[in-house]
Formats: C-alpha cells, sequence, structure tokens
C-alpha cells in the first residue's frame, strides 16, 4: 500500500497536502474554521523591468 | 629444531611490539613472546622472555611515552597464548609507567553533564504556523514512519525519516503520553539526542470531529472506485488512507 500513490505520479509534497487538507476537515468546528482561514493560498504575479513593476497578474487561490 | 617466527608488528611512535611465535617441527605453536624494544634482532626465548622486563635495549626507557596504549593493549589481551607470562610481564611493565586509567577500562570517554542528560530525548515538533514542542525533553517519541513505526528513545542512531499520516506518540517526564495526529513529513534524529518532526499539521486527538471523518470518508470512498481521472482516484486513495487512520486512531 506504501508508496502506491507515488506509481500514480503523486509527489510526496501533493501527498502532504492531501493529508493535511483532510486533517483540517476533520477537526471540530471552532479548531477547522482558525485551520481553513490558514490553508488558502494566494498568487499574485509582476514582471519588474528597469526598476519598474509591470502588470500584476492575479492567479487565483488554492481554496479548496 | 624450534624454529622462531616474528608474525606481526605494531608500530607505536618509535616502539616496535612484535609478536613472535615458536613453532615445532610439526608447524604446532609451542609458545609466543612479545617484544617491546625499538628494534630487536630475533634471538632465543631465553633472551626474548627476559627482554620483557630486563631488557637488552632500553626499552624501559620508552614506555612513558605510550599515552597510545590502549591502542594496542587490547591486541594483546585478544590473543591466546599457552605461555602467557611473558604477555603479563609486559602489560604490567606498561601499565606501571601510568597507572591503571579509566580510558583502558571505558574507551569512550564521559563527561559529567553528557551523562545526566543522557536518558531524555530533545523533541521539536514544529509546523509552519506553531512550534508545539521547542527542545524539549521527553522520554521517548513514536513516529509513524513510511518504513513502520518507530519509537525512538535517547541515544538513538541518527537518521532521517520520512512520515505518512498517523499518531505522533510522545512520552513526556513522568510518564504521561501525548499523541498528536500528523499529516506526514520528516523527522531527523541528530547525534547529540534531538530529534525534531515537521510536519504540515498535527493536531491532539481530542481536536478532530469523528464524524466529520465518516463523512468525509464516503466521499473520498466515492471518489476512489468511481471512474475519474488517474490523478484523481490516486488523490481520493490517500484521502482514505488518511481518514482511515484517523478514524481508527479516533476509536482507539
Amino acid at each position: 500500500m506504501a508508496f502506491a500513490w507515488k506509481q500514480a505520479g503523486v509527489s510526496y509534497n501533493k501527498y502532504l497536502s492531501i493529508a493535511a487538507q483532510a486533517i483540517r476537515k476533520s477537526l471540530k468546528e471552532q479548531a477547522r474554521a482558525a485551520a481553513e482561514r490558514r490553508s488558502g493560498n494566494e498568487l499574485k504575479v509582476s514582471r519588474w523591468e528597469n526598476g519598474k513593476q509591470g502588470e500584476t497578474k492575479y492567479l487565483g487561490t488554492s481554496e479548496q | 629444531m624450534e624454529q622462531l617466527m616474528s608474525i606481526d608488528l605494531i608500530r607505536c611512535r618509535d616502539i616496535k611490539l612484535r609478536w613472535d611465535v615458536i613453532l615445532d617441527e610439526a608447524g604446532g605453536r609451542v609458545a609466543k613472546t612479545a617484544v617491546l624494544a625499538p628494534s630487536v634482532p630475533p634471538a632465543k626465548i631465553s633472551e626474548l622472555q627476559t627482554a620483557d622486563v630486563n631488557p637488552p635495549h632500553p626499552t624501559t626507557d620508552h614506555i612513558p611515552d605510550l599515552d597510545q596504549k590502549s591502542n594496542f593493549l587490547p591486541a594483546i589481551s585478544s590473543l591466546q597464548s599457552p605461555t602467557m607470562q611473558s604477555l603479563r610481564l609486559l602489560r604490567t611493565a606498561a601499565l606501571r609507567a601510568k597507572p591503571m586509567s579509566s580510558a583502558i577500562r571505558a574507551p569512550v570517554r564521559r563527561g559529567y553533564a553528557e551523562a545526566v542528560a543522557s536518558d531524555k530525548i530533545k523533541l521539536s515538533l514544529t509546523l509552519p504556523h506553531q512550534a508545539i514542542y521547542k527542545a524539549t525533553d521527553v522520554v521517548q517519541v513514536n513516529i509513524p514512519a513510511e518504513s513502520g513505526v518507530m519509537g525512538v528513545l535517547a541515544n538513538h542512531v541518527p537518521s532521517i525519516e520520512q512520515l505518512k499520516a498517523g499518531v505522533v506518540d510522545i512520552i513526556e517526564e513522568g510518564g504521561a503520553s501525548k499523541q498528536f495526529f500528523v499529516s506526514g513529513g520528516f523527522a531527523v534524529v541528530q547525534p547529540n539526542s534531538r530529534l525534531s518532526i515537521n510536519a504540515v499539521e498535527a493536531y491532539t486527538l481530542d481536536e478532530f470531529s469523528l464524524d466529520a471523518v465518516k463523512s468525509q470518508l464516503v466521499e473520498a470512498n466515492k471518489i476512489a472506485s468511481g471512474s475519474g481521472s488517474e490523478q484523481d482516484i490516486a488523490e481520493a486513495k490517500i484521502e482514505v488512507e488518511v481518514l482511515e487512520t484517523l478514524q481508527a486512531a479516533l476509536k482507539a
């Protein structure tokens, strides 16, 4: 059973994020609210050229 | 005719320790002697045996230099000889130079501070957002490594273990035990009785809701046995595995 996910091309990093997500969702109400707030990630990207920030692109959130 | 054969030479600074084995005609070993001298030419047995205590060469002058004697003394004692007398004389002569020190009986040097802290392990259980334990002295930690559950006590062999989702069991000083369900991560056992566990999430068992686990398990099982992509199924199977472990831990 161990490493069955590895054969399906899932990395250990991905394994960890799935496990962590499952744990957060299994918590009791109060703790879950605090944990879910933490779990989300947002990503914004912008390119700097000649010392000036270019256009900012919003790549979305990882909230599941 | 007796025949003299030198079988080994151990160099210890400028002093040579030579083992002489006396063989009889049939090749059987009748006697073995050791000579401590800068250089002793092959000689008759009587000379060799007296050479140990009253050598023709000034060997005793060199003995105080033998602060490395622990290197060769075990070599002497490990050899079996029919006539151990000359060895004993040699040993006495060597030891007389410097009284029997603890270095001979226990080659590993131990300081007082080490001896006191030796039965505790310093545990650090850290998450990206919180340090649950910070170099705290505990007695034992059981970790769910990929290779199986392992218990870590003080002076454990240094190792790095990849963890899977499971219960980390911490036995604190005084015998109280604490259980955390961790998502997986890495446990690093360092040489100086330090254990660092890095995990993404870790919660005590009373913070989980069994109902939430059960409802998630139903959902994950549906996806795992469904007709989704291979990636989806693999991820759902991980979820099932994690939740089943969690469920078992909560019921226990």
